[in-house]
């Protein structure tokens, strides 16, 4: 029963008034009937189903990361549309309103800052969100086109993003744009300097022009900027985003163990305390922290080091140790094309609405924390998550001025002298290398198994699989340590007839395995020297080999339970994700650049 | 008559798809999405200008005899060169990395030109030698005006070794 209204007697009066009941079509005591009302009778909580699961409640199952992310978008919206009263979007305005808004508007720095640090917020509880979804399984049948259409929002969370900081025109957003806009020119055939370019293609007509609307980043740029970060892209979002909160009520919720409850007070409230929670913590971090905001924008002056925001450095990192063309555009096309691919290509159908299990496994010496269900997946995917956060962090702590390697608290020196050389590997070994590489992953289906058996007896398959592997691994080392220490300096045929890349990296510092070799070999005279060669080629090959061999039954079994296709993309994916690994240890230790190289099609790898 | 069944068949079977029944039907939605796809292509066309509002690529660097030999960073900062002098004559680089289109930094005493974006090295000559910049760094063309200064076109460049040490992309000059 509801209790006496206790409200002062004129809100009562008003409550009985037509005005009021023209609004408000239900009373507010706490009745079962009015807890649905509240829901189904206002547009904006009915949203929610009027019931659902207990478990949805769970703050430590959902974190509560996905509304937390429509939330602080909607945050954006608000704050961004204040800011917008103030920002006029030209090169000789931009950056006078941003200073105009920071220290002569009444509130204009703290709604910029609110607007800044909520959209670092927004990515990181985005990314969040995505990979409960990925632990929990939650993407799995019948929500895997709701996890694709999730994939497209975190993509188009980093477009508002870069779209976003051209606006303030200063040094770091002119710069960001300028490498992001250059990313675009080198897009496979239709960039003007991408591979395979198609011949009418030139600055004038090719991608980047269309992105920047010009030949340099100007005013015609910050427009393009401005309408697709304040309308254009705001508006995809909200089309994709109505698509995913309708398909996360048809779907229904990814944990039903238990009884249902009612969602107004219970998910209503706590979804209440959360953006309370999220206000208050932006509020301060608001108060506290201005946003950054660089010199103006000079387009001959680039600040050293000049570096991105956070979540781009991985990118920028990526970008150090590939042809733009594949990491700024091959490598996100595959990440993301590759995170859409997930519940199409993931067949087990367990582990849904649980996080999953962990275990103690012991490999040799080592003892590793690992999933014990699922344990490809959550392995595969919370490796890429932490490579990418890797790259991230070698982007914001190791590298100090002209790009060049510090130890993070080292002091940076504008003034250090670089000894950086690299060098190609020879097309041919570096395609090699490349082809036995993908080879790995070559998998010995059943039917061929038994065939192998019947023909040659029980133990042929898994001894010509070990040498299969083995043989790999070997050729592997021989296309990498052979052209590095005999193969002509092709680069540069006239310094000297006798350099080789060995002695040309043998002294780069940045090359310490070839440093060293190239050191010990000296020291040891050529006899010895060719012995410690070998053996180097023999540990690396069986090493690789070994790597291969160790996960050979699990790639039969894998096959056999994908099929072809499956099988091939979910490999394919795995192979390049460990050979960004591989091409950055190659990198690093071997002082690699490119392992094919044709300049005149500007292709590289 | 083997021939004229399986022409037949082969007519039904064409009949059957684009025959009188759905003729205009079918021929109504194509060139309905003839239409839409046109004007969709239409409006990707609309987002590239025709007309560019961007300064000239052109500019007068100078007499000659102001700029003494080496790498000079005069008109760095205000059109994005290095103009270089050599014994035998005068060549200009574009101050843009041909990796990602930052600006690099000329370190004399190192003879390198660094990138601060992503760490590409380019030796005095613009050839790359560390970090993963592609190709050597552009040279614009140098030609001496009829009142004796230098002027330089960054509209005009050249990078491939032989080709860029001649013509319109080196000067030739004696004190």
């Amino acid at each position: 029963m509801a209790d006496k209204d206790a409200s002062p007697a004129v809100l009562q009066w008003f409550k009985k008034s037509k005005l009021w009941k023209s609004i408000f079509r239900h009373d507010f005591s706490d009745t079962p009937r009015t807890r649905l009302q509240r829901v189904f009778g206002n547009v904006f909580l009915h949203l929610h189903p009027v019931r659902t699961p207990k478990d949805a409640l769970k703050v430590t199952y959902t974190w509560g990361m996905g509304g937390l992310s429509f939330y602080v978008f909607l945050l954006l919206v608000v704050t961004g549309i204040l800011l917008m009263f103030y920002y006029r979007p030209t090169t000789i305005h931009a950056f006078q309103d941003m200073k105009d808004l920071a220290y002569a508007v009444t509130l204009g720095g703290f709604l910029r800052n609110m607007h800044r640090w909520a959209a670092h917020l927004m990515v990181v509880v985005v990314i969040l969100h995505m990979v409960r979804v990925f632990l929990t399984g939650a993407y799995k049948p019948p929500r895997e086109y709701n996890w694709a259409v999730g994939v497209i929002l975190l993509v188009l969370t980093l477009f508002l993003s870069y779209t976003g900081y051209l606006l303030p025109w200063d040094q770091l957003a002119l710069w960001a744009v300028t490498v992001g806009a250059q990313m675009a020119a080198n897009t496979p055939v239709i960039g003007n300097e991408g591979p395979f370019r198609l011949p009418f293609v030139t600055t004038s007509n090719d991608a980047r022009f269309g992105l920047i609307g010009g030949t340099m980043v100007g005013d015609s740029t910050l427009i393009r900027f401005y309408v697709l970060h304040c309308v254009a892209v705001p508006f995809l979002f909200c089309v994709f985003l109505c698509v995913h909160l309708w398909r996360v009520r048809k779907d229904g919720f990814s944990k039903q163990t238990g009884e249902k409850v009612d969602v107004w007070p219970h998910l209503v409230s706590r979804e209440f305390l959360a953006a309370l929670l999220v206000t208050i913590i932006l509020f301060v971090w608001s108060m506290a922290l201005p946003a950054p905001l660089e010199g103006i924008a000079n387009l001959n002056v680039t600040p050293n080091p000049s570096k991105a925001p956070w979540y781009f450095l991985g990118l920028q990192e990526l970008l150090v140790y590939f042809d733009p063309w594949i990491a700024g555009v091959a490598l996100p096309g595959l990440i993301v094309a590759g995170l859409m691919a997930i519940p199409y290509v993931d067949t087990n159908p367990k582990g849904i609405g649980v996080y999953p299990a962990m275990g103690w496994k012991r490999i040799g010496p080592l003892r590793l924390w690992h999933p014990t269900e699922r344990p490809f997946a959550v392995t595969v995917f919370m490796l890429g998550v932490v490579l990418w956060f890797a790259l991230i962090f070698i982007g914001y702590y190791c590298r100090g001025p002209n790009w060049e390697w510090y130890m993070p608290g080292e002091l940076w020196s504008h003034r250090r002298v670089t000894k950086l050389t690299l060098k190609n590997l020879p097309n041919f070994w570096g395609a090699l290398l490349m082809l036995c590489y993908f080879l790995e992953g070559t998998p010995m289906p059943k039917a061929i198994k038994a065939r192998l058996a019947a023909a040659r007896g029980p133990n042929a398959p898994a001894r010509i699989s070990a040498a299969f592997h083995m043989g790999l691994g070997v050729v592997m080392a021989i296309a990498l340590l052979l052209p590095l220490t005999t193969a002509p300096d092709a680069e540069y045929p006239l310094r000297s007839r006798y350099t080789t890349l060995f002695e040309a990296l043998g002294h780069a510092p940045n090359a310490p395995f070839m440093s060293w070799l190239y050191r010990t070999v000296e020291a040891l005279g050529p006899a010895l020297g060719t012995g410690l060669v070998v053996a180097c080629i023999l540990a690396l090959g069986g090493a690789l080999g070994f790597l291969g061999l160790k996960f050979a039954t699990f790639k039969d079994r894998m096959y056999d339970e994908l099929g072809p296709v499956k099988y091939s993309l979910v490999m394919g994916l795995f192979l390049m994700m460990m050979g960004v690994l591989g091409k950055l240890a190659l990198r690093l230790l071997f002082g690699m650049k490119y392992l094919i190289t044709f300049p005149a099609l500007s292709f590289n790898i | 008559m083997g021939a004229a069944v399986s022409g037949q068949t082969v007519w039904g079977q064409l009949e059957e798809r684009f025959g009188r029944r759905q003729f205009l039907l079918k021929t109504g939605w194509a060139f309905f999405y003839l239409f839409l796809g046109g004007w969709l292509l239409s409006n990707l066309r609309y987002l590239f200008p025709n007309v560019l509002y961007e300064p000239t690529l052109s500019f007068k660097a100078g007499h000659p005899d102001e700029f003494p030999l080496g790498i000079s960073e005069k008109w760095k900062k205000a059109q994005r060169v290095w103009v270089v002098r050599t014994a035998g004559g005068f060549y200009c680089f574009w101050a843009r990395c041909t990796h990602l289109g930052c600006t690099p930094n000329w370190f004399e005493a190192e003879g390198r030109f660094k990138c601060p974006c992503h760490g590409s090295n380019f030796n005095k000559d613009g050839d790359v030698i560390a970090g993963p910049a592609p190709k050597p760094l552009w040279r614009c063309s140098v030609q001496l005006a009829n009142d004796g200064q230098l002027v330089i076109d960054k509209a005009r460049l050249e990078n491939r070794p032989k080709l860029r040490e001649q013509g319109d992309f080196f000067l030739p000059y004696q004190a």
